[in-house]
């Protein structure tokens, strides 16, 4: 039988033994996006370690009832962030927040690319997506990995620290790059 | 509705957040609009790209057995209440410091009884993990029964093995490693390109009397091989079974993976094995 525990707080009564088991259930969902924003199993394996670590360090201040998944991801990025800052000053693709003056968008380029896109994405292989996906920014990486995860805008938001509306233009310009970097896989 | 309208819902739409009412407006907007019909279709399939092909990562067995015990170790000096350099709220960032040793003592005996339940159910959860092999058996014999449906299965006839590997060469982001060349007892028929799972794979068929033999090479990275009930055959680990009807053995040698399907028996199957490993 699982403890139940009063962390001090008057209205969160933590199940310690519960919230260790589903952080747990949790390894492979965070050590996959791990991999994919450090690019790097070694520096993916120690990602998820410190995760975990400052997640258990602070699991008296998780909110029980709302969703751990979506705070582990915050953890792992304000984590991943902290030690790879540069990289976000040396994006390989611009900020998703920023909007290149002259740079074509769908509306004056769709006809170029007709049914060929349909097809190439149709064929396009896994291997092909992970290379189009890391040569993507930290942020537009991590709105495409967290939308696919399945967390809500308001959960990206959280994760991101930004406005709900702000993870919509994100994504919607995340997913354009990523269409435009697949362009390139022809088969 | 506008087109910007339009292509700002669509992954709404598909994510089950629009009313029916603006369901129906986007429908009506691309069913009557080439442009957007387009990116509709276009940002379904990379939904579809993203989700069945991009490849997922399991956490490492060895990283989960860190995580439980670190979960064991980790705060057994527990700091004064007013150490200097408390805990952070890591989610929230620099702050909330006041009192975090009180927090942090709070927190510790649950946490060590949350290790020991996390210690007692690793063994479980790996059990569970590493049913991704049968992920693998599955897609493998989805591959072979592909060969034998298939009016054209090879991609080139074969003239020995220093002809079929050769004709893989730009085909495929790897070499395939195979360096049995068949013989009166499993006889090369040819090779072709398929795909096993999200990546590409070299097919190599052979024959056994009058049965075909299916050997998929392909890059082993971040696929769920299994760790369990493996036998020993030469130098290399195998995951013997068999599914539907079918005995398969996986392995892997370095970077590359390796599956044989067919239907012949299973001591034919580990024959052929041990030719391939004797000669990789």
């Amino acid at each position: 039988m699982n403890a139940v525990y009063d962390l001090g707080m008057a209205s969160e009564r933590v199940d310690a033994a519960a919230l260790g088991r589903e952080a747990l259930a949790y390894a492979d969902t965070l050590y996959n996006l791990a991999r994919h924003l450090t690019r790097s199993p070694v520096d993916a394996e120690d990602l998820v370690q410190e995760t975990y670590a400052r997640a258990l360090s602070a699991a008296h201040q998780f909110t029980p009832g709302t969703n751990l998944k979506a705070w582990l991801f915050r953890i792992l990025r304000n984590t991943f962030l902290s030690h790879h800052r540069h990289e976000r000053h040396n994006p390989t693709v611009g900020g998703l927040d920023t909007v290149v003056a002259g740079a074509p968008g769908p509306e004056s380029t769709y006809w170029l690319r007709g049914d060929l896109e349909l097809d190439r994405l149709r064929k396009v292989v896994g291997e092909e997506i992970e290379r189009a996906l890391e040569s993507l920014s930290e942020e537009a990486r991590t709105v495409i990995l967290l939308d696919l995860e399945g967390l809500t805008e308001g959960e990206v938001a959280q994760v991101v620290g930004c406005a709900v509306g702000t993870v919509k233009s994100r994504l919607a310009r995340a997913r354009a790059a990523l269409r435009e970097k697949l362009r390139d896989y022809a088969p | 509705m506008t087109c910007d309208e339009a292509r700002a819902l669509l992954v709404d739409a598909r994510r089950g957040r629009l009313s029916d009412e603006a369901r129906a407006a986007l429908d009506a907007h691309v069913a009557g609009c080439p442009a957007c019909a387009h990116e509709a279709a276009a940002d379904a399939l990379l939904d579809e790209a993203l989700e069945h092909r991009l490849p997922q990562r399991g956490a490492p067995l060895a990283l989960k057995r860190r995580l439980a015990a670190s979960w064991a170790a980790t705060g057994l000096p527990v700091p004064p209440p007013d150490a200097p350099g408390g805990a952070e709220d890591p989610a929230r960032g620099r702050g909330a410091r006041a009192g975090w040793g009180v927090r942090w003592r709070r927190a510790l005996v649950p946490a060590l009884a949350a290790a020991v339940v996390v210690l007692a159910l690793v063994p479980v959860y790996d059990r569970q993990v590493g049913d991704g092999g049968a992920v693998m058996v599955t897609e493998a014999v989805n591959d072979h029964l592909r060969v034998l449906g298939a009016q054209h299965p090879l991609d080139i006839a074969s003239g020995g093995i220093h002809q079929v590997k050769p004709w893989f060469e730009g085909r495929l982001d790897f070499a395939p490693v195979v360096r049995f060349e068949g013989d009166a007892e499993f006889p090369l028929r040819g090779g072709a390109v398929g795909y096993y799972l999200d990546r590409k794979a070299a097919v190599f068929v052979f024959n056994h009397r009058l049965h075909v033999v299916t050997l998929l090479v392909f890059r082993a990275e971040g696929l769920p091989w299994s760790r369990r009930g493996l036998t020993p055959v030469g130098p290399v680990q195998a995951h013997v079974t068999s599914a539907r009807g079918f005995n398969t053995i996986l392995w892997r040698e370095g970077d590359l993976g390796y599956a044989l399907v067919s239907d012949v028996d299973r001591a034919a199957l580990l024959t052929l094995l041990g030719k391939l490993a004797a000669s990789s």
